[in-house]
């Protein structure tokens, strides 16, 4: 699907041969039409700007949206995995799966690299490419959200990757990732209940239910809690949807 | 019926049950452990370790699947150690158990990246000029240079590559070496030993270059000054193996299971066999709950709770009793016996002076050799005056009486007095009162002080000795030292204490007011601590920590709990002695890897400059001084003009030689040859009298000139800005010129300006660093504030050395993966910076002479300049004289076209010159010879054809494992030979059974390898003894490098005497004046606190490193937090968990509120370091984001660690020098009523064009 080249380089690192491509890409995103008239003139802004602004200008803005701001990393472990250890292993069974379709890594990137991760969808047949894109919908709609609230034309990509996908993200997946931005940083009230620990209590009766699985999953909850202000989601819990539906469940 | 055929003989049914029907086979599908078999799953498993700052030095395996990293784990296949010895595995913590979720973290910098406003700058002038030239033309236009320099800190970057930023950096250095010198070259990375090649990627680039590596230890204050000071030593500790040799174990200021945590378990085991435990520390810590008695000592009063318990051994062990052990152990390896000169003062009164020595005495008492340098003492059965073997006269020109065998210097054998009194003879000429300066009287708002006299006059057994200048009036180190405790030897006279219960100083009793803790508890610890070391002979151990040693009068701290350890015959015995395990980290093949690092194969010497001094002058906190030198002086000084401000005493150390400088002339340092020979004179000579004349001015005396700013900057494997940069505003206002919190004013702006040598200008400089380059893999405050950030490689991504002194193991880092994204090991970052350096720098530069100007160095023959008094040659008094009575000024050929052909070659000066350290030399043509066969030799034409390969890290490894005597047992040999050569005895048996063992990089890739035991060290390396430091100074008779050639307790220096420091006395902390002028500050009316502001080590990071990782923050609140006690939160109205803000003049820092009843009333502790880029709030007062622990901080100098030119007192890198101390300050703390996170900070735009 060629609109999945063309998202995922419009994705990739403001340079001079992406500026000069920006025709190309209009054109080619129209002729395909996967995405509609409304989804692809949500892209002009962005594409304006891309073919308008002074390069350091749109690099600067790009580093600090992207590189330096975790919350919209593009690396799609990031708000899955966070820092957990099931990131290294959702890595590979990605990575495996370019590796059944005959595609070799050639870049320094990460296989969970999303123009990287595009890219790869952009050479499947168009229902294999949506359904593969359902499977981190959810990620897509959050980034879609955190970036449409700082008014980054940079949303319409995601808004546009949500349209491609075969389903709708679930919404409690949306939900647990869209929680933390609930918290306004300026209510302090808001910002307590975020850091608030739970009261531990001793005595008869307490014992039992807290040592419960259901207290001890709590806890474990409660501890991976985000602090407030860290722009990601530490460790959502194992939302392995999206790792897990690679090769294996395919072959 | 038989049932015979029924039965099967060969199977069972597997639907059997068995265990009695509790158990069944089913057969039902297994595919669900594929889920777990595939998290346990790897290709390979690769040894690694953590790379800077963690003393741990744990092997850890990094499990690789997929070419990606998946987890670690810990290694245990460390050697096994003897039996009856626990073995040293498995190490490792938490923090480094999630390092490898750190690889492929958001907060990793994956690109070369440049501030967006320079590279445009950059790349405009690139596209029409030559590098050289492209760089000058932006900083020569102040608009331009203003551009980036301004927004440090506030965004910008955009991404580069390799060759750009490789080409800007080395044309940036061409041209401030070609302009104003490479000594404006600065470099600051810490702690070599845990990556060593890490480290000398980038040391040998700048030492190469003529640049200026700029130390760590005494900046970070983790160095003892009082190690230098008391043993000629930097740091030498025992292994933590030796606590389990311990019988009576105080931990000290120091949090074991928190900060040592891989090794902690030699602490618990030892107590399962018997030992007994002692934690002394202000907050209920970690540490606390292991120990049999906790002392909760006020904190900062450390010293007077060493000098009470001091007290109580004295008199007990030394006064009422005397134990045998003890008093020999006193005889030979201390400076107790010593003769000390006392002089009259214009006020009559008597006061210690100097080492009485041989030259004093009519023919020097036979000793032509340095005889001004030769202590004396008496000998106990004749009475008459000795000159004992060992003293640092003997160790510099002549050989073989550098030695503590019981003799004087004529062969004969001799047993020294430690007292005049007493004894079957007496021969004291009577009794004289002694004074001694007395500062527990002066007030402090927050500490307790006394009504007792300034100066103390205690009665001493004194003796009438003939000198050339007449007579004079001595008494024994000894006699001073049990005076100075105030323990009552029944001599008479005041100012002693008759009992423990006497408020005399350093009574018990005196020391229960000051410190809190009660005298009972005083006199116990004290008691079982001698009484174990005198069943043992000497297992008492101290395991000291870095918060005794971060307050301004450290050294009382630390010299108050040595001379405990050295009263009890602790030092260099098996399980005793004193552990400091702070900030070093041993780097074990030191004298292999310093050739490497420093470029010593090519050129010596290097540039070295003492952080501390550089830092205070560059940063301006000079500017701001607050202590005045009469608040430090001795009420006992010696006449002097004792004036100016502390920079002026640095200034003045400078010229005499003592510390180092750099930038160290107004002019360029290549041009000073060519000025030289046209003058006729040798470069010494001239540098000598156009100094003297004026011509030529030494950078010190003006350092905001901008011809003195320190220019280019590189930092790696260091987080300066966001962890050890004390002062942190200031660091951002005046070196790098960006927004600060800073809420002082200087001292101009105050009308209390004091200096005198110093150049004072009223609009002081912003933004002295025209570069800043940053390498790290992560974006750490550092990296926001540099205007290049390079991606370097993480501990699993390249091949390096690891050695602590924690354990005698050298084991590697190794590359689990390559680096990943754009990332490259420092080793090669350095490597192609040599390169682009040597394509650019033929614009300005070719073969040039550099004047390089050094300090008076210890451990060199130099070292012995100064005996007498202090003179500085500006005053018209004396003359300069290079390397005598000011620094040592030497020439050395800079080729820098060749720049990278040298980087990568072993240079010829090791065949020519040969190898050594401390003192010792040997020769290395063996080594160079093998290093030639091993890594291959170069081919290519031109000055480095036929020279040892460096090309790789692995190749640098080998060059260090192959030179030092730690990891090549023949090269070990060949050093003890060296160092028999100076004591006159043998030692090469402690190496001669490994002398073909050599420890190569891939043995340690297999294996952590012990260490071979080596004369650079004081410790061995046996089967039979755990490490422990000044083990051969005592076992082998191996002399201290101090004066007396012995554990020195008096210091006789003229500044030690002047600012109080003689011998060990109690000083409360400064007042450091910065919370009045901001008290009232925060106009809401929120009620303000004020507390002493403590940073200890943290529990979820290794300083600012897993500060950012999201598995340690969970372990934590996640954000800055500071920790008050419940009392202080109460008057504050607040309650855990409420946003405070932190503040004084130097800066705020916005956090949460940690109420704990661990946290002692009238102190906060906040973690060293938390950084700044992790959910850190705006400050109401600066307006900026909240500040980090440093930004209410800033270093004040001291003095006495200024001194250079005499013995142990001589500069060496990171060795002695200024101390960057912290923990007097004080903060006002109240509620933050209004977080604002500052999300709505704009990006800056780009510079218009």
């Amino acid at each position: 699907m060629l609109t999945l080249k063309a998202l995922s380089a419009l994705l990739g690192y403001p340079t001079r041969d992406l500026l000069r491509a920006i025709p190309a890409i209009r054109e080619g995103i129209a002729a395909e039409a996967a995405l509609d008239a409304r989804a692809r003139g949500a892209l002009e802004p962005l594409l304006a700007r891309l073919e308008t602004e002074d390069l350091y200008d749109l690099e600067e803005r790009y580093v600090l949206l992207f590189d330096r701001t975790r919350a919209h990393s593009l690396n799609l472990f990031e708000h899955v995995h966070g820092e957990s250890r099931d990131r290294g292993q959702a890595m590979v069974d990605l990575k495996a799966l370019y590796d059944g379709a005959g595609f070799e890594m050639a870049s320094t990137e990460l296989p969970d690299y999303l123009p990287l991760f595009l890219e790869y969808a952009s050479t499947l047949p168009g229902e294999e490419a949506r359904a593969l894109l359902a499977e981190p919908a959810h990620v897509f709609e959050a980034l879609r959200d955190r970036l449409a609230r700082k008014e980054s034309p940079y949303a319409a990509v995601f808004a546009a990757l949500v349209a491609l996908c075969a389903s709708a993200p679930e919404a409690s997946s949306f939900e647990a990732l869209a929680e933390i931005e609930e918290t306004d940083p300026n209510d302090l009230a808001a910002l307590d209940r975020v850091w608030e620990e739970e009261e531990v209590r001793f005595g008869p009766g307490a014992a039992t239910a807290e040592c419960g699985v259901d207290q001890l999953a709590a806890k474990v909850r409660q501890a991976r809690r985000p602090a407030p202000g860290l722009e990601t989601p530490a460790m959502m819990g194992p939302r392995t949807v999206f790792t897990h539906s690679s090769s294996t469940d395919r072959a | 019926m038989s049932h015979f055929l029924d039965r099967l003989t060969f199977f069972t049914r597997k639907d059997e049950a068995f265990s009695g029907g509790h158990g069944i086979t089913t057969r039902e599908d297994r595919g669900w452990e594929d889920g777990y078999r595939k998290r346990w799953q790897h290709d390979k498993v690769v040894r690694s370790t953590h790379g800077v700052n963690c003393t741990g030095s744990c092997s850890w395996k990094v499990y690789v699947k997929g070419g990606i990293v998946t987890w670690e784990t810990q290694q245990t296949d460390y050697p096994r150690t003897r039996p009856d010895l626990p073995n040293h595995e498995p190490r490792g913590c938490a923090r480094g158990a999630s390092y490898s979720w750190y690889l492929y973290s958001a907060n990793r910098v994956k690109h070369p990246l440049v501030r967006g406003r320079l590279l445009r700058l950059w790349r405009e002038a690139r596209a029409v000029r030559t590098p050289v030239a492209a760089w000058a033309s932006i900083q020569q236009d102040p608009a331009k240079r203003r551009a980036y320099t301004a927004i440090r800190g506030h965004g910008g970057f955009v991404r580069s590559t390799w060759d750009e930023v490789n080409e800007m950096i080395a044309a940036a250095n061409a041209y401030t070496v070609k302009t104003y010198g490479p000594d404006r070259v600065f470099g600051f990375s810490p702690i070599p030993a845990m990556s060593m090649v890490s480290y000398a990627a980038g040391a040998r680039y700048l030492s190469l270059m003529g640049g200026v590596c700029m130390s760590f230890y005494d900046w970070y204050c983790d160095l003892p000054p009082s190690s230098p000071q008391t043993w000629g030593e930097q740091t030498d500790v025992p292994e933590s193996a030796d606590w389990y040799n311990s019988g009576f174990l105080i931990l000290w200021g120091s949090n074991v299971p928190q900060t040592r945590t891989p090794d902690a378990h030699f602490y618990t085991e030892v107590r399962y066999r018997g030992a007994k435990s002692v934690v002394i520390c202000p907050d209920y810590s970690e540490a606390s709950k292991f120990a049999d008695m906790w002392v909760s000592v006020k904190q900062g009063t450390d010293a007077a709770l060493g000098m009470a318990m001091g007290h109580v051994i004295l008199k007990e062990f030394h006064v009422d009793r005397q134990v045998p052990y003890f008093v020999d152990y006193a005889k030979r390896y201390t400076d107790m016996p010593m003769l000390v000169r006392l002089v009259r003062q214009e006020d009559g009164k008597l006061v210690p002076e100097r080492f009485l020595r041989a030259s004093d005495l009519d023919g020097g008492m036979g000793e032509t050799n340095n005889p001004e340098w030769k202590t004396l003492a008496l000998d106990e059965t004749t009475g008459e005056l000795v000159v004992p073997n060992g003293s640092v006269g003997f160790r510099w020109g002549e050989k073989g009486k550098w030695n503590l065998e019981a003799k004087r210097a004529d062969g004969a054998p001799v047993d020294l007095r430690l007292s005049l009194a007493g004894g079957e003879k007496d021969v004291s000429d009577g009794f004289e009162d002694v004074a001694f300066p007395y500062f527990g009287n002066i007030a402090h708002e927050h500490f307790v002080s006394d009504a007792h006299a300034s100066v103390l006059e205690r009665r001493v057994p004194v003796k009438r000795i003939a000198t050339a200048e007449g007579e004079t009036l001595v008494a024994t180190v000894y006699d001073l030292f049990l005076a100075n405790y105030g323990v009552d030897r029944g001599f008479g006279g005041g100012n002693v204490a008759e009992s423990f219960d006497d408020d005399a100083p350093y009574s018990p009793a005196w020391a229960e007011a000051i410190t809190g803790v009660k005298r009972d508890q005083i006199v116990t610890v004290a008691r079982e601590f001698a009484r174990n070391a005198e069943k043992t002979d000497g297992r008492s151990m101290i395991i000291i920590g870095a918060a005794m040693n971060h307050w301004y009068h450290m050294d009382m701290n630390y010299r108050s709990a040595i001379n405990m350890l050295v009263m009890c015959g602790c030092v260099g015995q098996s399980g005793g002695g004193w552990s400091h395990y702070v900030g070093q980290e041993k780097l074990r093949p030191q004298s292999g890897w310093a050739p490497l690092a420093f470029g010593l194969d090519w050129g010596r010497p290097p540039r070295q400059q003492n952080s501390t001094s550089c830092f205070y002058a560059h940063t301006d906190q000079w500017r701001y001084e607050q202590l005045d030198v009469s608040e430090i002086l001795s009420p006992t000084a010696p006449a002097g003009p004792w004036d100016g401000a502390i920079i002026d005493y640095n200034i003045r150390a400078e010229r005499m030689g003592w510390l180092p400088s750099a930038p160290q002339l107004e002019e360029n340092p290549l041009g000073i040859a060519a000025k030289a020979t046209a003058a006729g004179l040798s470069p010494k000579d001239y540098v000598a009298q156009s100094l003297k004349s004026g011509a030529l001015k030494m950078s010190c005396e003006d350092p905001d000139n901008p011809k003195n700013w320190p220019r280019n900057l590189f930092v790696w494997r260091s987080n300066l800005l966001g962890s050890s940069g004390k002062g942190h505003e200031y660091f951002l206002k005046h070196l790098l010129g960006t927004k600060h919190g800073l809420l002082g004013k200087d001292l101009g702006e105050e009308g209390k300006r004091k200096s005198k040598e110093v150049v004072w200008r009223d609009e002081a400089p912003e933004g002295k660093l025209d570069l800043l380059v940053t390498l790290d893999f992560r974006m750490s405050t550092t990296c926001v504030y540099s205007d290049i950030v390079l991606p370097t490689a993480s501990w699993y991504e390249k091949d390096d050395l690891n050695t602590s002194d924690m354990h005698p193991f050298i084991h590697p880092l190794t590359a689990a993966v390559d680096p990943v994204w754009e990332s490259r090991t420092d080793w090669n970052i350095y490597k192609g910076l040599a390169a682009a350096f040597s394509e650019v720098a033929p614009e300005v530069l070719g073969v040039e002479t550099d004047v390089v100007l050094t300090p008076i160095l210890h451990d060199t023959p130099g070292e012995i300049a100064q005996p007498f008094d202090v003179a500085d040659w500006k005053t018209g008094a004396i003359e300069p004289v290079p390397g005598k009575t000011m620094p040592q000024v030497t020439v050395v050929e800079r080729d820098y076209p060749n720049l990278y052909k040298r980087f990568t070659a072993l240079g010829p000066l090791m065949t020519k010159v040969g190898n050594g350290g401390k003192g010792m030399a040997w020769n290395t043509e063996h080594e160079v010879e093998l290093l030639r066969e091993l890594n291959g030799v170069v081919t290519e034409e031109g000055p480095t054809k036929g020279l040892a390969r460096i090309e790789t890290a692995i190749d640098a490894c080998e060059v260090l494992l192959m030179l030092a005597p730690e990891t090549n047992g023949e090269v070990a040999v060949k050093a003890w030979e060296s160092l028999e050569t100076f004591t006159g005895r043998e030692h090469a048996h402690l190496a001669l059974p490994k002398e073909d063992e050599k420890i190569r990089f891939r043995d340690v890739v297999a294996q952590p390898r012990k260490i071979i035991s080596s004369p650079i060290w004081s410790g061995l390396e046996s089967e039979k003894v755990c490490y422990n430091a000044c083990y051969t100074n005592v076992h082998e008779l191996i002399p201290w490098r101090t004066l007396t050639g012995r554990q020195q307790l008096y210091q006789d220096h003229l500044w030690m005497r002047a600012f109080g420091e003689g011998f060990c006395v109690y000083r409360p902390p400064i007042d450091m004046k910065t919370v009045h002028p901001v008290k009232g500050r925060g106009a809401d009316g929120a009620p303000e606190i004020v507390l002493n502001f403590i940073t200890p080590h943290q529990k979820w990071g290794i300083h600012s490193t897993y500060s950012d990782n999201l598995m340690m923050l969970t372990l934590n609140r996640g954000g800055p937090v500071v920790w008050i006690s419940e009392n202080d939160a109460k008057k504050a109205g607040l309650v855990d968990n409420d946003w405070i803000e932190v503040y004084n003049t130097n800066g705020a820092i916005s956090a949460r509120a940690v109420v704990s009843q661990r946290v002692k009333d009238g102190m906060c502790m906040m973690y060293h370091a938390q950084e700044k880029i992790v959910n850190t709030p705006g400050s109401t007062l600066t307006g900026q984001r909240g500040g980090i622990h440093n930004s209410v901080t800033r270093a004040v100098l001291k003095p006495t660690h200024m001194i250079g030119g005499y013995a142990q007192l001589s500069y060496g890198f990171n060795y002695y020098g200024t101390v960057g101390a912290n923990r007097d300050e004080f903060v006002v703390v109240r509620k933050l009523a209004k977080v604002d996170w500052l999300d709505d900070e704009p990006v800056p735009a780009v510079a218009a064009e």
